[in-house]
């Protein structure tokens, strides 16, 4: 059965998505988890959890950060906080989490994500061993490496099949440091809307801000792989993310929809060219305009990465 | 008078066989290398078997290790053959693997068991969790991040007892290591599989755009500088005494594709001042000539990373850069006869009658001279050798031995 993953950036919102058809919501706080939305309270996750629940959906809570021994202490009571609530899984990319679950008795379902890092399926199975309940796949990954880890995965696998893509974290503040350096003061915030172009490539737009985990960058074009979800569910990929980070309020609930309509269609047997194509155009209008859209390395060839 | 019997490893980069035996020759204790699979520098020049055996044997006979780094991101299918080639590497009496990649490890713990596994940087393990975690996962070691200052370095060696290596000298990651793709999306190369393209050192354009086309570039200064993330390099020789009382097990230099000037520079250079430290650390001083001998190979400016703090405007390569390196690597000692103090030397870059020429060797030592007289290989006299690895005879005024180095200021 298809899932349809989704983040949210308010409370609110998160209920729209509900009602929408989404049938998990991604959300967490800013100190453990990376390049959210927004950063929700103690409050505001409960309060998503038990409307997500009392609606038959569940919440997965972003712990992805790569922690630092400063965040140890805290993550602790914050896990059993989610614990306590009910939270349906937690999103982890730092074994020391792992770790820390497990002395701490915390019998939260983790899904593994460690970003760039999740590239083969021996790796995946590695997690599962080690209590993993699914996987977020690395973006990086062409069609036919997909298809090969999806087969050989022990747990179910998630793909982005909406929204940006980190390609690039330091722990530096990158772009504060480059206004230090010119003299200047400048917000280099996530609702600054700052990009980067490539010298040899003027008409490339790469998103970057800063926060508290340092510096993100973002390919220059964001993922939809609407029209090929028929494949995915033939795959067997059958948990699918959007990402809403860089797209705002009702146009990212539109777009949840899209993909809400894609996958109900898809289940009862009625895709086709026409609703592809349809929702496709419709997708392409409510995405920002600044922002441009591609099949990220889907549509590679793995030899063409050396 | 106290002194400190366990003192930290340090270890040095080994593109070739020939880097492997100098390095050791200059004083590290362990080298790592890469093998013919599994590693990230798919250039950096990496040894087969028997090269390996060779590199094994040198280092047994002076009580040092190699270590192979098998640091990849597996996609599908590259991790085929890799229990083999574990096994092979134990068999060879390899004394450890450098791995980042979950699923290589897994093979190599059930495939060859044994082989000791080092975790790699490219993990990016940044806290004393993640570091017990591996433990209990059975790895000896840990090559932490980049990331991670000094005072956590002590309060990780406070909350577990795996041992714990750093990057102590030579270029950095600008990124979290493994967690940039940069060079995967704007060159095809693949970062975490040997193909980094160092897109991290271009020089990009930053602005805001609210619709296509319509772009506000926010680039400034006088002149223009371009946005870029190019950090400068690593060099913690100012601060052996806090690595040391960390507690750190290894102390890692950087740079498998560096010269054998580059790596017997600095190899030497740490192995003074962690001897001069232990040795007698209550009343140990650095010495400024230390950090000048490292300038004579350095290739940007350098600095401390993230030891003391969020590394600032001053750790990246912006503006005008100093000219370096200052020397340049001129050849190699082959042999000297103390009869008739001449020696032979293999070139490796022109050099010439009338030339200031420094010699410099294993114990620190450090000769200077002007090149009065020297002749080819049949014993005529000669005022330049300008052909690479042409062997030539010099007369010395200072006896050198086998394995020194000369070098020359550009």
């Amino acid at each position: 059965m298809v899932e349809i993953i989704a983040t949210a950036e308010s409370v609110e919102q998160a209920k729209s998505l509900i009602a929408a058809g989404v049938d998990i919501l991604y959300i967490g706080e800013k100190r453990f988890g990376l390049r959210l939305p927004a950063s929700f309270s103690y409050e505001e996750i409960k309060e998503i959890t038990d409307f997500a629940h009392k609606e038959q959906k569940q919440v997965r809570i972003a712990v992805n950060a790569i922690m630092h021994n400063e965040h140890l202490q805290d993550v602790v009571p914050y896990l059993q906080f989610l614990q306590e609530i009910g939270v349906d899984a937690v999103v982890v990319g730092d074994p020391g989490v792992v770790h820390l679950m497990k002395k701490n008795d915390i019998a939260i379902p983790f899904v593994y994500d460690a970003q760039t890092l999740v590239t083969n399926s021996t790796q995946i199975n590695f997690w599962a061993k080690r209590g993993a309940t699914a996987a977020v796949l690395a973006r990086e990954l062409t069609k036919p490496e997909l298809e090969e880890i999806a087969e050989k995965s022990n747990v179910p696998v998630e793909i982005l099949v909406y929204g940006a893509t980190c390609i690039h974290q330091s722990k530096r503040p990158l772009v504060k440091n480059y206004f230090g350096f010119v003299g200047a003061e400048e917000d280099t915030g996530k609702d600054r809307g700052l990009f980067i172009s490539e010298p040899k490539n003027k008409d490339t737009h790469y998103s970057i801000y800063e926060d508290e985990h340092g510096t993100h960058i973002f390919a220059t074009n964001d993922v939809n792989l609407m029209t090929v979800l028929g494949e995915l569910k033939e795959m067997g990929i059958a948990q699918w993310k959007l990402d809403g980070i860089f797209v705002k309020g009702e146009t990212f609930v539109k777009i949840a929809e899209l993909f809400v309509k894609a996958k109900e269609a898809l289940t009862e047997n009625r895709w086709t060219d026409a609703l592809r194509d349809e929702l496709q155009e419709q997708l392409v209008q409510l995405h920002p305009q600044e922002r441009g859209l591609d099949k990220g390395f889907y549509v590679k060839n793995p030899t063409d990465i050396q | 008078m106290r002194t400190i019997t366990k003192k930290p490893e340090v270890l040095a980069p080994a593109g070739t066989l020939e880097k492997l035996k100098v390095a050791i020759h200059y004083g590290a204790d362990a080298v790592y290398i890469g093998g013919n699979a599994y590693g990230l520098r798919s250039r950096a020049g990496n040894f087969t078997f028997d090269e390996m055996r060779e590199g094994v044997r040198f280092a047994n006979e002076r009580g040092a290790k190699v270590y192979v780094a098998a640091n990849m991101v597996a996609h599908e299918g590259d991790t085929k053959g890799a229990g083999d080639y574990f096994r092979t590497l134990r068999d060879i009496g390899i004394h450890a693997v450098i791995v980042s990649d979950p699923a290589l490890i897994e093979i190599c713990a059930t495939e060859a068991p044994g082989l000791p596994i080092h975790l790699s940087t490219q993990a990016s393990a940044t806290n004393y969790e993640t570091l017990n975690f591996w433990k209990e996962e059975g790895l000896e070691r840990v090559v932490l991040a980049r990331e991670v200052s000094m005072e956590e370095i002590r309060e990780m060696k406070r909350n577990t007892d795996i041992e714990i290596e750093t990057f102590i000298h030579g270029a950095m990651c600008i990124s979290y290591s493994g967690r940039c793709v940069l060079s995967n999306h704007m060159s095809h190369r693949d970062a975490n599989r040997g193909g980094c393209s160092q897109s991290c050192r271009w020089k990009y354009d930053l602005f805001e755009m609210d619709l296509p086309g319509n772009r506000k570039s926010l680039l400034g200064g006088d002149p223009e500088e371009d946005f870029s993330m190019s950090a400068v390099d690593m060099s913690m020789i100012r601060h052996i005494p806090d690595l040391v009382e960390a507690g750190v097990d290894s102390l890692k230099i950087e740079g498998r594709m560096k010269s054998i000037h580059y790596v017997s520079t600095v190899a030497s250079v740490y192995r003074q001042a962690i001897d001069a430290y232990c040795a007698d650390p209550d009343n140990y001083e650095f010495n400024q000539a230390w950090e000048d001998e490292l300038w004579k190979v350095a290739q940007r400016e350098l600095a401390t990373g993230f030891y003391y703090g969020i590394p600032d405007e001053n750790q990246q390569l912006f503006g005008k850069k100093r000219k370096i390196p200052a020397y340049t690597f001129i050849g190699q000692v082959l042999d000297y006869d103390p009869e008739t103090e001449i020696a032979t030397i293999e070139q490796r870059n022109n050099f010439g009658v009338g030339d200031e020429i420094e010699f410099y060797g294993p114990d620190y030592t450090h000769l200077n001279q002007t090149i009065e007289e020297m002749w080819d290989e049949e014993g005529n006299p000669i005022d330049r050798a300008p052909h690479p690895l042409m062997i030539v005879k010099m007369r010395v005024k200072h006896p050198v031995k086998r394995m020194d180095m000369m070098r020359k200021r550009k």
